[in-house]
């Protein structure tokens, strides 16, 4: 075998579309950075100050991250958090069903379903918290409510696209040996989609754990109504030790959710 | 009894799947229907139990008028009418036996299917069919974890659990090895004698249709071409059917050799 390198065939330039695409996606930053006032040497400026915020991270108070009235905030996140995800995934599990083609043969209700899902997944968890707000007033029944749409709109999302791929064999075999159309989808979709299901309702959980710190900046309840309480105050100190804390409460479930999830699927 | 009466069978898209078909199959036989991939046997198959409509003509399966079946009434046929497939069909993630219970939907109320409590009659019939293919002691196995042939075994155990006058058998062995496939045709012979339940199978291999058969239909473009007991198919009538001479992938034997 000789030594002579092997020539390549000519290398392709790159196509005009992704070089184009690559120079607009810059220009377009650029501008957008200058319209709203961005400058690094502001930035630098900025993180020099002396700035009440970051002291109070220096100065957290670890007292209360415990104390009587943040344990019952925390407490409260949970138990909204535990509700909205349990109403919501029960409620999912058909509407899922019958938004697909597999367990919905009507054209018409199908498409009306799939419309409403699109709304509901279209209004943001904070959006459905403010509207709860307004309807039947401050804590925690609004969050809980909120919750609750926030989460079909993210398990009916996920259990839909799952359907769309399950094992259409059983579902032959079912309808051969003279089910109902009920019985065929208990008996041949339901199995198929349950571990994804339920890995979607526990990663919904840490999603609804999440937004709920959120939730309470507009009144919602729980443990973000305390943090907006000592953000009005100023008392940062006292703000970052409720967020640590939550931030610990979050690892915490994620870790055993993921632990779970892992099993299922 | 199934009778086709000048039943004809055209796909959207115009693919002509049964032409004019003249058939009655008597209560009890075995018959085995052969032809080539697209012949339309598994168009013949699945239009007994209504699963394919057919297009023109009559279909009469045990006193049911198929065409004009409301949902309700083909519902009840195909609780008559038992069915095994080539990919077997099984609900992978649940057991055997809740495989199998899948034969009693239509004598189990809605609110027990929902909860899964079959009541203990329908188990026993599920656990006797299960039996009956010696596969009872997996009963609680989940159906991922058994091999091919015996996934096929607890195929034929859900159709027998619908205690049906007839079963259909489509490619029943078209994915096993040639000892399995054997002892899947042995049982749907065996089940076919002794509970005379009328049984209609679609094979593709001609030694096994000769070996297992009372009687073959031969269906070539839809039409039947040749229809007679198993003894009387020899080489001539399956180069007939199949409209070519005979290659070593027409029979199980010689392509196993291979």
């Amino acid at each position: 075998m000789s030594d002579s390198p092997l020539r390549l065939p000519p290398k392709p330039k790159p196509s005009p579309w992704t070089v184009g695409l690559s120079l607009g996606m810059v220009v377009f930053t650029v501008v957008c950075a200058r319209t709203v006032g961005f400058s690094f040497s502001g930035l630098v400026e900025d993180l020099g100050r002396t700035n009440p915020v970051a002291q109070g991270l220096v100065d957290i108070s670890w007292g209360e991250m415990f104390s009587e009235r943040s344990r019952r905030a925390f407490l409260e996140t949970l138990q909204m958090a535990v509700i909205g995800t349990t109403a919501g995934a029960v409620v999912s599990l058909p509407i899922a069903l019958w938004s697909t083609e597999v367990g919905n043969p009507y054209l018409i209700p199908r498409v009306l379903l799939r419309s409403f899902n699109n709304v509901v997944r279209a209004i943001p968890d904070l959006l459905w918290a403010g509207l709860f707000v307004l309807g039947v007033g401050i804590g925690a029944l609004p969050g809980v409510l909120a919750l609750f749409f926030f989460s079909m709109a993210v398990i009916v999302k996920l259990t839909a696209d799952t359907l769309d791929g399950i094992d259409m064999g059983p579902i032959e075999a079912a309808k051969a040996s003279g089910a109902s159309h009920t019985q065929m989808l208990r008996t041949a979709v339901v199995p198929q989609i349950l571990p994804a299901y339920s890995s979607y309702v526990l990663y919904d959980f840490e999603l609804n754990l999440r937004a709920s710190a959120v939730l309470g900046l507009v009144g919602a309840g729980g443990i973000g109504q305390r943090i907006d309480f000592f953000r009005g105050r100023g008392d940062w100190s006292k703000l970052w030790g409720l967020v640590l804390m939550f931030f610990l409460v979050v690892v915490v479930v994620e870790w055993l959710s993921v632990k779970i999830r892992r099993r299922l699927v | 009894m199934i009778r086709f009466d000048k039943a004809s069978v055209t796909y959207p898209g115009g693919v002509v799947a049964m032409k004019d078909l003249d058939l009655e199959i008597g209560d009890g036989e075995f018959v085995v229907i052969v032809g080539l991939s697209g012949a339309g046997k598994s168009t013949l198959i699945r239009a007994i139990n209504g699963l394919v409509p057919l297009t023109s003509g009559g279909l009469d399966v045990n006193g049911h008028d198929v065409p004009n079946l409301s949902a309700k009434g083909r519902r009840q046929l195909r609780a008559e009418v038992g069915m095994i497939f080539q990919g077997f069909n099984l609900v992978d993630r649940t057991t055997v036996l809740n495989n199998v219970l899948m034969g009693r939907l239509p004598r189990v109320p809605l609110w027990r299917t929902l909860i899964g409590k079959y009541p203990d009659e329908d188990i026993q019939i599920a656990a006797k069919a299960l039996d009956r293919v010696e596969i009872l002691d997996r009963a609680y196995v989940r159906a991922t974890n058994l091999s091919g042939g015996q996934r096929q075994r607890v195929g034929i155990a859900r159709a027998l659990a619908q205690e049906p006058k007839i079963v259909l058998a489509d490619e029943p062995v078209a994915s096993l090895d040639p000892p399995t496939s054997h002892v899947v045709m042995k049982y749907l012979q065996q089940i076919s004698r002794d509970l005379g339940i009328t049984t209609i199978v679609n094979l593709h291999f001609l030694d096994l249709a000769t070996a297992y058969a009372d009687r073959i239909i031969g269906l070539r473009n839809g039409e039947l071409v040749f229809d007679g007991p198993g003894s009387e198919a020899d080489e001539h009538t399956f180069r007939d059917i199949y409209g070519r001479s005979l290659t070593a992938d027409d029979t199980m034997a010689k392509q196993a050799a291979l």
